[in-house]
């Protein structure tokens, strides 16, 4: 499934440095992802993750390096990137439906003196009916049940037509038959052309989930085919002995 | 007594000064509701506190400035300006201190606020042989004395603030709801934060000659807060928490009319009269509907043994008599179980007699299967079979997916229970179209295998082979795998866990 290497990358990450305060967030960051994979990131809590993923979204500033979006800088590639957000960071009493959520995704694409189309709604529609929560439109959000949650977001992201979709632990406290929808979705999403990058904190599933991973600690420790990554010695030095069983986790990706 | 009412209600209406105190509480209450919204839904009501304390600083300046520069008293304009000032001031040293040190916000809003506040304190005192104004009526507010001027200045500065806010409503949304996705699609969040700042800002200005510096903040947040108690939708919550502020304002000037008390107080009482109010009865979010609903519950161990009760029973479903024969409750509260089951679509009931929906059948299996799987357990580590049932009847009630999925792994996927009787599959996981390890599948699935790992990989099977499960007790509790071409393979329990399958069909009543 590689693709030809001369293409542009969807993402590209140059040497990409963040510091909250006196701590590095993430330190000398490059990567790049080609068009069309679904990238899992993982590391330990704490390792940058969520910060790599703001950054590609343009919502923390570096202070050094930068991120290209099919190589254009973040200014000329507004709107490229959809994003569902990590369940922790929604505020779920906030006054709004599911249908409002969804809308949100259009906001980047009418100018603020119009209002929101036919077009626009229509669109809405059609990705609350591809995650099966059109039934629940008028429902305030904090009403639905975990998985429903993730999924209205989802939706949003759909909505919103980008061509890259950053996901920040979605797979986190959900049921096996929510996380069965999502992977189905996502592998809709990356069927249609679009670049996947995924925040995961599971080991285990890594491997079967994902096309490459990328393993980061505040620098970057590998990024490549998950049978590469997973490897014992790195692990056990990015996570510090915290894991006990790494054994079989590379196995699992072997059949693909 | 009727025209002392009349008179009651009347009389205050036809005094201009009555009707000036309507019409600027009223505009300001409507645009303190609107931007109040955004407020509490940022968190930023300790930010509003500090701006209206920050203002005092602001008038006094604006005062001294065109006092000793011009020679002009209580220059009103400039007064404005002097507390738009402040308030930038205030605002932007929050922000810097935030920024680059690693105090949190709160913390540095409180250090700012009192310090600006502390250099108007000053100003004043050292001045005060030229000051000549009240400051008392700006911390306590007069609504019942608002000048012309002050009108105007409310009426301008309110009909700025509702266009921004209706202009750019989809912008403060975003960023109000998930600032990351609003930077992403190039929303200039930095600048929107100012904006809203700048519009508390200006409502505060606004407001505080009718309510006063202490008050002000109490009409910004407090019709907001009623409002949040009562939608689910932003724009509804504006529009509602300006008529609560509009309605606070009418009601707080004819208690202060009857009571003959301060203006200010009078409108906030009122206000927070009607949280209150609200507070209790909010259908959805209120005390009385929270305790409605609590008392409506019915403990979930009831139901779930109410439900497998009417499982064993079969089609045919059960009356409640005989429900209420094999359930532990009073017959109360199984009533009330068997009308919020009804409700919550577990049961219907067909000629006097309960029986099960489709989803309380699911439900009631998922309970049988633990209930049977724990008996297994205990038979196996060592109790009576006469005792299982008694013991695995408490059990039963952990059956989260987990720790089912668990007990059924260490038992080696169990057929039957002791007692004989089969143990229902696992129908959450085991539909059509889903993937799971083999080990998990009835007698009669028909799945295609789609994965193989390491102790299943020489044993003849493809990823693709499509299969049908065969019985497990031919084998001893083996698993028995029927191919196409009539090969059987015989998978002992850790290779059936190493191979998944996508299940095609599943036989019926299993």
């Amino acid at each position: 499934m590689d693709r030809p290497t001369s293409r542009i990358p969807a993402i590209e990450v140059r040497n990409l440095t963040v510091s909250f305060g006196p701590k590095p967030a993430l330190l000398d960051v490059s990567v790049s992802i080609d068009e069309g994979l679904l990238v899992g990131i993982i590391g330990p809590n704490g390792a940058g993750k969520s910060t790599l993923v703001k950054a590609i979204l343009g919502f923390v500033k570096p202070d050094f390096g930068q991120v290209l979006i099919q190589g254009n800088s973040f200014e000329h590639a507004r709107g490229k990137v959809a994003y569902v957000p990590q369940r922790g960071a929604v505020d779920w009493d906030y006054p709004i439906t599911v249908e409002q959520v969804a809308l949100m995704g259009r906001y980047g694409h009418v100018p603020w003196w119009k209002d929101l189309g036919s077009e626009d709604r229509h669109r809405v529609h059609e990705a609350l009916e591809m995650v099966r929560m059109a039934d629940f439109r008028h429902r305030q959000i904090g009403q639905l049940s975990g998985g429903q949650q993730q999924r209205v977001f989802m939706a949003r992201a759909l909505a919103q037509g980008g061509d890259i979709l950053l996901l920040d632990e979605p797979f986190a406290g959900v049921d096996a038959a929510t996380e069965r929808a999502i992977l189905d979705v996502l592998d809709r999403a990356k069927k249609s052309g679009r670049t996947l990058v995924v925040v995961h904190h599971d080991l285990a599933t890594a491997s079967e989930y994902f096309d490459r991973l990328i393993l980061i600690k505040q620098r970057l420790y590998a990024y490549g085919e998950p049978e590469r990554v997973l490897d014992p010695e790195l692990l056990s030095e990015v996570y510090e002995g915290k894991l006990r069983a790494f054994g079989g986790l590379r196995g699992r990706g072997d059949g693909q | 007594m009727i025209e002392t009412m009349i008179h009651a209600f009347v009389g205050p209406l036809t005094e201009t000064f009555f009707q000036k105190a309507l019409i600027g509480g009223g505009i300001a209450a409507v645009v303190c509701g609107v931007v109040g919204c955004l407020v509490i839904l940022r968190g930023m009501a300790f930010l509003g506190d500090a701006l209206s304390h920050a203002m005092i600083a602001g008038v006094a300046g604006g005062y001294l400035f065109m006092k000793l520069v011009f020679t002009v008293e209580a220059h009103a304009p400039s007064m404005l300006v002097g507390s738009l000032l402040a308030a930038i001031i205030t605002v932007s040293s929050i922000s810097f201190v935030s920024r680059v040190s690693r105090i949190k916000d709160d913390t540095a809003i409180g250090i700012m606020y009192t310090g600006v506040f502390a250099a108007g304190v000053v100003l004043v005192s050292v001045f005060r042989n030229y000051i000549h104004i009240d400051l008392v009526h700006f911390i306590m507010g007069d609504v019942l004395g608002v000048a012309d001027a002050d009108l105007w200045v409310a009426a301008l500065a309110a009909a700025a603030v509702l266009s921004v806010i209706v202009l750019f409503f989809r912008y403060f949304q975003l960023t109000s709801f998930d600032p990351i996705m609003a930077a992403s699609i190039g929303m200039p969040v930095v600048l929107i934060d100012y904006a809203l700042t700048t519009c508390v800002s200006l409502v505060v200005v606004s407001a505080v000659s009718m309510v006063g510096v202490i008050l002000v903040v109490g009409l910004l947040i407090t019709p907001a807060a009623t409002a949040y108690l009562l939608c689910d939708r932003l724009d509804r919550m504006m529009f509602l928490s300006a008529l609560f502020g509009v309605t606070s304002v009418i009601g707080g000037l004819y208690l202060c009319i009857w009571l003959d008390s301060s203006g200010g107080g009078a409108i906030m009482l009122f206000c927070t009269f009607q949280f209150i109010v609200v507070l209790f009865v909010a259908p959805r979010y209120g005390l009385l509907a929270n305790w409605m609903r609590r008392r409506r519950m019915v403990p979930q161990q009831l139901v779930e043994d109410v439900l497998t009760c009417v499982l064993r029973a079969g089609p045919r479903g059960m009356s409640r008599s005989s429900i209420a024969l094999h359930v532990n409750a009073s017959s109360e509260r199984l009533a009330k179980a068997l009308r919020s089951m009804t409700r919550e679509g577990l049961l219907e009931q067909t000629d006097g007699d309960f029986v099960l929906t489709q989803q309380g059948r699911q439900e009631a299996n998922r309970v049988l299967r633990a209930h049977r799987l724990w008996e297994t357990y205990l038979r196996q580590v060592g109790l009576a079979v006469t005792e299982v049932h008694r013991k695995a009847h408490e059990l039963e009630h952990v059956h989260d997916k987990e720790s089912v999925a668990y007990l059924d792994d260490i038992l080696g996927h169990p057929v039957r229970d002791p007692h004989g009787t089969e143990i229902p599959r696992d129908q959450n996981s085991c539909i059509p179209g889903n993937v799971c390890s083999i080990s998990l599948l009835g007698e009669g699935t028909s799945a295609t295998i789609e994965f193989l790992r390491s102790p299943a990989r020489e044993i003849g099977l493809e990823t693709g082979d499509v299969i049908r499960v065969g019985s497990r007790e031919e084998v001893d509790g083996a698993w028995q795998l029927h191919l196409p071409d009539g090969r059987r393979i015989r998978l002992d329990h850790e290779q059936a866990d190493a191979i998944d399958a996508r299940i095609v069909t599943v036989p019926e009543n299993v």
